[in-house]
């Protein structure tokens, strides 16, 4: 994003809302956009705050468009079809089976909540979990963006790219779930920014949920809040 | 997995925060789905929620108003109503499994609470996803009372700075909280944020530092 500077008045009432605080106020030059803290999230713009209309989006060049689609969420993620950074996953497993009795999906969510991140620290993650034999959802786009989907290594290009967050999905069995996540306890302090962890399962015929027990031997916090699919959708999948 | 997964909070001000979400599946029931995501949020309506959305097309101040978003949903849409009483949380989902629209739902809140409410609407929990918190160099993050507001936009388009100029407005009464909590929701697309839970949190905060 850039700021047309032959209208902006440098009232600064978009420098607060910038998710990144990418939108600086410099003594000499008044507001400007520092190109390199911008994921072109394209919040300055679509929130139509500025009085003179300055904002306007420039035309992205690749790799920079990597920042664009992983971090305005009205893009449209051309592998999942849907906005948003990740996939379908649990929310529609009663019609896709994605996760099955005996599995449990994990999905690392780099940068969130709101520092963003470094592809570079996503393919870290990635290349610590590959170990345990984890195959990545084909249908999120970091998986897209890697050169090796078996090695987890990324594209050279990307690596030094940042966005608003990026999203590691895979599903793996029951008994590989507490290396996975002792290997991402251990990469967790080798990066240079934030992620949240999420775990998923089918819940047992008797209410229960799988993953649970898993975390809890573990000793790892899990939230008392979290999203749960209501099988309503159709056709039902058929589990076995 | 994602948006409305990692609301933070306590269980006190968690309460009251619930997200149905509802979407097609891709190649699966998602031609001619936008009908019925139409009709999914004229039930929602119908509860008087906090706020709906739709994650493909924006808010109702990017789209231009509530009858926008119903006029505007297509097919491949994921969309979302925001309540904030279990009591609402029943009869939406009762109206649900009774409209039986074939499209997924997930509704997103405390555990307990949404047990509870599947049981008197007769209906189970398929699968669960939780959150097992933040990892990695979490010093970086802003702090809790901020989070709580923040992470009510799951893709983090509510700027934490301007969070707290939010604030300061309304400690200053230049803004009540509700209209504080109005502002914050803005650029979040997708029409997650919780005005009334932030509206209340923001009130919080205000009091404890009088």
């Amino acid at each position: 994003m850039l700021i047309n500077k032959d209208s902006c008045i440098d009232c600064g009432i978009c420098v607060s809302r910038c998710p990144v605080s990418a939108i600086k106020e410099d003594t000499t030059e008044g507001i400007q956009i520092d190109l390199e803290v911008c994921l072109e999230c394209g919040v300055c713009k679509r929130w139509n705050i500025c009085p003179t209309e300055s904002f306007y989006q420039q035309e992205l060049v690749y790799p920079r468009t990597v920042r664009h689609l992983m971090s305005d969420v009205l893009t449209i993620a051309p592998e999942s079809g849907i906005s948003g950074r990740g996939t379908e996953e649990m929310k529609t497993n009663e019609v896709t089976g994605r996760f099955k009795p005996g599995f449990i999906g994990i999905a690392i969510e780099m940068g969130r909540p709101g520092i963003g991140t470094r592809l570079g620290d996503v393919e870290k993650i990635a290349q610590a979990v590959i170990s345990e034999g984890v195959e990545f959802e084909k249908d999120n786009p970091i998986t897209t963006m890697m050169a090796d989907t078996k090695t987890g290594k990324f594209k050279d290009e990307l690596l030094n790219e940042r966005c608003l967050s990026a999203i590691i999905e895979f599903g793996i069995v029951e008994e590989k779930a507490p290396n996975v996540l002792k290997i991402i306890q251990d990469v967790s302090t080798q990066i240079e920014t934030v992620f949240s962890l999420c775990i998923a399962s089918k819940a047992r015929p008797d209410g229960t949920i799988p993953h649970v027990k898993v975390v809890e031997d573990m000793g790892l916090w899990i939230s008392p809040n979290g999203k749960h699919n209501l099988g309503l959708g159709k056709p039902v999948y058929k589990f076995d | 997995m994602t948006h409305t997964l990692h609301r933070v909070g306590n269980l006190e001000n968690l309460d009251g925060d619930y997200v149905f979400l509802c979407m097609p599946s891709k190649d699966i029931n998602h031609v001619g789905s936008g009908p019925k995501l139409r009709r999914f949020f004229e039930i929602a309506l119908k509860h008087n929620p906090v706020k709906i959305g739709d994650a493909r097309l924006g808010n109702e101040y990017h789209q231009g108003g509530i009858d926008k978003i119903l006029e505007n949903v297509e097919d491949r849409a994921v969309i979302q109503a925001v309540f904030n009483n279990k009591e609402a949380v029943v009869a939406m989902m009762k109206d649900l499994k009774e409209e039986d629209l074939g499209l997924s739902v997930v509704l997103s809140g405390l555990g307990d609470h949404v047990r509870e409410c599947c049981s008197k609407a007769d209906l189970k929990v398929h699968t669960v996803n939780q959150s097992l918190g933040r990892w990695g160099k979490t010093e970086l993050l802003p702090p809790q009372h901020l989070l709580e507001i923040a992470t009510m936009c799951g893709h983090a388009m509510v700027a934490v700075n301007f969070i707290q100029e939010m604030i300061d407005d309304v400690k200053k009464g230049r803004k009540t909280a509700e209209q504080a909590a109005e502002e914050m929701f803005k650029p979040c697309m997708c029409g997650i944020f919780n005005t009334d839970r932030a509206a209340k949190l923001i009130t919080a905060i205000v009091d404890s530092e009088k």
